[in-house]
């Protein structure tokens, strides 16, 4: 019955965007698929139109060594009870994609918590003001080449 | 924190500052714009409580992190350990003892009770109603006791470990787990009169914060908060994890959507939680409580994804593991991130100002879950 399910939204999304599907995975009852940072947008839409209406959660990974940024749009179906969990690949040197928000508002706060973090530009977000740090002038603090340590003990003991 | 978004030069607006002071909001900071008692707009300012746990666990073993994990919500911390070490026991590759899966569930409830007679506590003090406040931070001491016999902590009790949990229960534990049901049964009489159908309460918070099912989804809406509005989604029925396959959960949904069915959702959830916490009592199986596994160990590259249902809604960690004994990235999808940076700043615009509290009350948001 579930695997019918995931064979079904396998199919409707492969049939409508074929090459721009670099994985499609169902471990686990669960589908995990990577997309080209270029379709992303519309894969999603078509996603959420297949009935995954909650959008979770939007997380950045630094992938320093192979110089990009993994997004993972993490995705839920009420009515189908399934997870759905996309990700997109972008250069780390111009870290820019198009937002979701005009698909689920609730991903305004997420990506601004990206953009904050990893200096991630979401094209077409209203507002990526800074959310949790005060007077930031360091890089993003979420990349791996920046370091908690170091910068605690240059900034509070004088190291 | 962030720079501000309201018009200064529109001067027939005031500017009133909602926080940070605990009382108000709990280290949560928003300006709400207003004309004369209409409120035009919120600003959220966030960023007292972050604390940056994500990035600190790329520094820690995956055990040492534990310790990390249930600090992300105060008033929560099992639902926190829980996701935690069940992410990380996926990523491992290790499957706790049916023993020590039971006991996490269990614990897992009472904290569930904990944090709702905790809200009743805070909300009652929001709207004025003090004896509501001092009767549950009493009852609230009763749970933070039983905690301390069981894992030696007061409100940070570091007591799941991947694998299991630290300690086993005793027939001491279970009895006094009984005892304090029973008198959190005998307290819901009276937290009925004094708060949920209390004349104040009610005036106060219904027909107030209207939240409509479409707009709840939209915004990211989960837990209680969501299944006011009328959607049964509950993650420890959807995707059932732990001790909860084996017992009954009766999820409880409201219709209408406003600030007083989510408190009816809350009131309702004790009551499940007694329920949940009497049955894995009585179906605990014997044997271990933990598997062993090397505190420094290292782990597979790969990544784990694990959600459970915390006491405000879904809460989930995402874990990318490079093979090293310590996590290259945790990411924490935590409930109230949504709950109060999304919806409260929409759902107050074109309220009343006196309506502020009674709806970020009603929506149960923990700041220090929120920042991280």
């Amino acid at each position: 019955m579930a695997t019918d399910k995931l064979e079904e939204i396998k199919t409707a999304v492969e049939s409508r965007f074929g090459d721009s599907i670099l994985s499609f995975d169902t471990k686990d009852g669960r589908i995990v698929l990577k997309v080209s940072a270029q379709a992303s947008h519309e894969v999603l839409s078509l996603l959420k139109d297949l009935g995954f209406e909650h959008l979770s959660d939007v997380t950045g990974t630094d992938y320093i060594k192979d110089g990009e940024f993994e997004i993972a749009y993490h995705l839920w179906s009420h009515a189908k009870k399934i997870r759905a969990i996309q990700k997109i690949r972008i250069s780390r040197e111009s870290p820019v994609v198009k937002s979701i928000v005009d698909l689920w508002p609730g991903a305004q706060i997420h990506e601004r918590e990206d953009h904050e973090l990893f200096g991630i530009d979401f094209v077409g977000n209203p507002d990526l003001s800074p959310l949790f740090l005060e007077d930031w002038k360091e890089i993003p603090p979420f990349r791996k080449d920046f370091d908690t340590r170091e910068y605690v003990k240059r900034r509070y003991y004088g190291d | 924190m962030a720079t501000n978004n309201l018009e200064e030069s529109e001067i027939s607006f005031i500017t009133i500052p909602f926080g940070p002071q605990h009382p108000a909001s709990g280290h949560f900071h928003a300006k709400v714009k207003v004309d004369g008692e209409n409120v035009v707009d919120l600003v959220a300012y966030p960023g007292y409580l972050h604390r940056g746990f994500e990035k600190l666990m790329e520094y820690r073993t995956h055990v040492q992190n534990t310790m990390l994990s249930d600090r992300v919500c105060i008033l929560d911390p099992f639902s926190n350990e829980m996701a935690y070490v069940n992410v990380t026991e996926l990523a491992v590759g290790i499957e706790a003892p049916l023993r020590g899966k039971f006991i996490r569930s269990i614990m897992a409830e009472l904290g569930r009770i904990l944090s709702h007679v905790t809200w009743i506590g805070i909300t009652s003090m929001a709207l004025g109603l003090e004896s509501g406040t001092r009767i549950s931070w009493g009852d609230r001491e009763k749970i933070i006791r039983i905690q301390e016999i069981l894992t030696g902590g007061r409100i940070y009790p570091c007591y799941y470990v991947p694998g299991g949990v630290r300690r086993d229960f005793s027939q001491e534990h279970i009895d006094e787990i009984f005892k304090l049901l029973d008198y959190i049964e005998k307290a819901m009489k009276l937290y009925d009169d004094l708060v949920f159908y209390n004349t104040t309460f009610m005036t106060r918070m219904e027909n107030v914060g209207t939240l409509t099912k479409e707009d709840a989804i939209a915004l990211g809406a989960t837990g209680p908060n969501l299944r006011a509005c009328g959607v049964a989604a509950d993650v420890r029925v959807d995707e059932p994890y732990d001790g909860y396959p084996y017992v009954n959960v009766d999820v409880v949904t409201m219709e209408k959507g406003d600030s007083y069915a989510r408190s009816l959702c809350r009131r309702g959830e004790i009551i499940t939680s007694i329920s949940i916490i009497r049955q894995l009592l009585e179906k605990m199986p014997a044997g271990d409580f933990k598997v062993k596994w090397a505190m420094t160990k290292k782990v597979p590259a790969g990544e784990a994804y694990f959600c459970c249902e915390a006491a405000r809604g879904e809460l989930c960690f995402h874990m990318v593991s490079d093979g090293s004994d310590k996590p290259y990235r945790v990411k924490i999808r935590g409930p109230s991130f949504s709950h109060a940076l999304a919806i409260f700043p929409f759902l107050v615009r074109g309220s009343q100002l006196a309506d502020v509290p009674a709806i970020y009350w009603s929506l149960d948001s923990c700041p220090a879950d929120m920042d991280r």
